[in-house]
């Protein structure tokens, strides 16, 4: 057994071994290919979307090395391996993928991928970066349910010189928390006061008595704890179905037919009383051995 | 039967009778310490297996996915149908009014109450968690054939004593009365308590016919739903080998195969050690011979039936079974289980030398060897195939072999059963005294006077 297991622990490390050693070569004409589109702002911001969408989950966050840990290891689009890759390498490599990293060829299109080459290009040491984090600014949301009319009433404020004022014109995310991460439900951008109010969809879905949690949060500009809306009961009602059916044997004390626990009840019953009964008789033995000289 | 009507005759008679008939209580000698320091060497070294068992878990069985009911509950299923046997002398034969029953029927309720509570203790010992027990009864369900098995064997454990227990109380004023000079103080006092007084009246022989007479209806529902309910525990599944209609009685007519065995056994021993050779006489084990012979035929027809209806139709699921069990792994121990424990006894028994003391003995024991055997082929081969076809299971799953823990608490439940019967053959008459007497034509009167007046 544990021959077996080391035996193929050395067949992975071997295999990952020669992945690590096999270099991804990339067709010559491939390889010089332009980027047909323009690196600006606009691509950038684009790519960026589509790599949060499509590519984070296994290379993680730009710059904070926290890929999933496969083998080959996913690199992170801020490294030097990464970044030795022509436009051209890049963009065939998101294309036809290879071993554990996907082809995007069918479900990306073409200049998509290039928007992607772009924003990769953004943290390329030898160009300017278009696309630039703004410093994080101190925010505060205060948020609260109006069960009735079904809305997110929203303010918030952010830091200026020391000082917290109302925070206008900035988008603010309503998701629903659920065991496995948040989803979103909805945006709403603030008014110039600050101000915001969300309309929960009708088509949400609670818990079985359409319960919701709810988070309201800010953009990754801000740093803002987000609040948590506790069991706002706002959603539909959750179907969940009964695995067992009511009719069935061997189920559940709730669900079992009355003729069975009659029949169950009644037997045993009957058998205990004859045997109470007879037990009796033992005491009518011996009050007879008593009374009687 | 014919009234003796000397009074000296009938005294002289019954000394005889109750001398012989207590031989079992007053003996005491090598012999029986011998037996008893090797019961209870082999208790502990089963106590110890289960300790080992509880500490460590079932892992240290041969127990894993796939059969998760081992040798355990083959041996459970052995010892219930053997505990059937009680029903069948003491209550069926009882009420037919067939007279030569009377003397074996404490026997059946010997071996029906001893192995009827280790059915108990082995489905303890089959537990992961037997500090969970209580837990069958605070969160059991009605709907589950476990529960009603549990309620089923308490009902006919309890029915059981009390049927051993209500013949023997016009023994135990014998024994109170009469063997004040051979028995120490303690058991007297035992059989002074048990005997609640007992003078012998016309109003108490009344009463305990009456309580009998009760039991033995009673125990006819309780003793065939005890082995119809455990062969539910199989046949309310969908497991080919289990899902079959005819579960229940192919059960309680295998019960009664083992379980007349069994007593032709212990009425063996008994002959042999107490020398009771005037009271099992040869006819006794003529009789049960043959109705050994009748069990064994009723229980080879429900085999057929068994064997030969799916075997004929050999649907999918049920083919791999039966093939298993005709010409597969199990071929071997099926055939051999039943060439031996069905035909082979059914053929030999028709022949009278062979229904003699011995021969029939030792056919028995054959018979309850294979009859084990056949509970553990129930079992285990229908286990050993998963519902569904399945990749990558580890071999350990596919093949069950039992561990030397689970043969160690095996034989702990036998060697367990042979000190409950030993116990009350060494306090109680092994035939009923009054009974017999009577039978034998002494006059009641004669069973409660006191030997010194």
């Amino acid at each position: 057994m544990n021959n077996k297991i080391s035996y193929i622990i050395i067949a992975i490390l071997f295999l990952s071994v020669q992945s690590f050693a096999q270099e991804w070569l990339v067709p010559g004409d491939q390889r010089n290919i332009k980027n047909p589109l323009e690196y600006n702002l606009d691509n950038v911001q684009k790519g960026k979307d589509l790599y949060l969408k499509n590519c984070k989950s296994c290379h993680g966050d730009p710059g904070k090395n926290n890929a999933l840990p496969l083998v080959p290891p996913p690199v992170d689009i801020t490294s030097e391996k990464m970044q030795k890759n022509t436009v051209g390498e890049l963009f065939y490599k998101i294309t036809n993928g290879r071993g554990g990293m996907p082809q995007f060829k069918t479900n990306i299109s073409e200049d998509d991928r290039w928007r992607i080459v772009n924003y990769i290009m953004n943290f390329n040491p030898n160009r300017e970066p278009v696309l630039v984090a703004a410093p994080k600014v101190k925010a505060k949301i205060m948020a609260s349910v109006n069960e009735k009319e079904r809305k997110v009433e929203v303010f918030a404020e952010h830091e200026v010189k020391g000082k917290y004022s109302s925070l206008g014109n900035e988008q603010i995310t309503i998701s629903a928390k659920k065991y496995f991460g948040n989803i979103k439900i909805g945006e709403v951008t603030t008014d110039n006061n600050g101000r915001a109010e969300f309309n929960i969809p009708e088509s949400l879905i609670g818990d079985e008595e359409g319960n919701v949690n709810m988070v309201v949060s800010l953009g990754e500009d801000y740093i803002a704890e987000a609040v948590l809306l506790e069991e706002a009961k706002v959603g539909q009602n959750k179907k969940v179905q009964k695995l067992i059916k009511p009719g069935i044997l061997w189920s559940t004390n709730e669900n079992i037919q009355i003729w069975l626990l009659l029949s169950y009840i009644g037997a045993v019953g009957a058998a205990w009383a004859a045997i109470a009964y007879v037990v009796f008789q033992l005491i009518k033995v011996k009050r007879l051995g008593k009374t009687e000289h | 039967m014919e009234k003796i009507e000397s009074a000296a005759e009938s005294r002289k008679l019954l000394n005889k009778i109750t001398n012989d008939l207590t031989r079992s209580i007053v003996k005491k000698d090598e012999l029986t310490r011998f037996w008893f320091f090797i019961l209870i060497m082999f208790v502990i070294v089963g106590l110890w297996g289960w300790i080992v068992q509880i500490k460590t878990g079932l892992g240290v069985t041969g127990m894993r996915d796939y059969v998760s009911w081992g040798m355990y509950i083959a041996n459970f299923v052995f010892f219930v149908a053997v505990s059937l046997i009680g029903f069948l002398i003491s209550s069926a034969l009882h009420l037919l009014k067939i007279p030569w029953a009377k003397p074996i029927s404490r026997v059946a309720e010997q071996v029906a109450i001893a192995f009827v509570a280790l059915a108990g203790i082995i489905i303890v010992m089959d537990m992961g968690r037997p500090d969970r027990f209580m837990n069958i009864f605070l969160h059991g369900r009605f709907a589950s054939p476990i529960i009603w098995d549990v309620t089923v064997i308490t009902t006919y454990l309890a029915i059981s004593v009390l049927l051993f227990y209500i013949p023997l109380i016009p023994d135990l004023a014998i024994l109170r009365d009469k063997m004040s000079d051979k028995l120490p103080k303690w058991q007297l006092t035992m059989y002074k308590i048990l005997s609640l007084g007992w003078k012998g009246s016309a109003e108490q022989y009344k009463t305990i016919y009456h309580a009998m007479r009760v039991l033995m209806i009673l125990i006819i529902p309780v003793g065939l739903s005890i082995h119809t309910v455990t062969s539910w525990l199989f046949a309310a599944t969908l497991r080919s080998g289990w899902d079959t209609a005819i579960l229940g009685p192919y059960f309680v007519a295998g019960a009664f195969v083992a379980g007349t065995a069994a007593v032709i056994m212990v009425m063996y021993v008994y002959r042999l050690r107490y020398g009771l050779k005037d009271y099992f006489e040869d006819f006794h084990f003529d009789y049960m011979g043959k109705l050994l012979v009748f069990v064994c035929l009723v229980y080879l027809y429900f085999n057929v039936n068994e064997y030969l209806v799916p075997g004929y139709k050999m649907k999918e699921a049920d083919g791999i079974h039966l093939n298993e069990l005709f010409q597969g792994n199990y071929s071997g121990v099926f055939w051999i289980v039943q060439v031996a424990g069905l035909i082979l006894p059914i053929f030999l028994l028709l022949f009278s030398y062979f229904r003699k003391p011995l021969p029939i003995s030792i056919i028995s024991f054959v018979v309850l060897i294979m009859a084990w055997l056949k509970r553990y082929i129930i079992v285990i081969p229908t286990l050993e195939h998963p519902f569904l076809p399945v990749q990558n299971v580890p071999g350990i799953f596919q093949h069950y072999s039992p561990t030397s823990i689970e043969v160690m608490i095996t034989i702990f439940s036998f060697v367990a059963a042979l000190i409950i019967i030993s116990v009350l053959a060494k306090l109680f008459p092994v035939i009923t005294i009054w009974e017999y007497a009577s039978e034998k034509g002494i006059d009641k009167k004669y069973l409660t006077e006191n030997d010194k007046n």
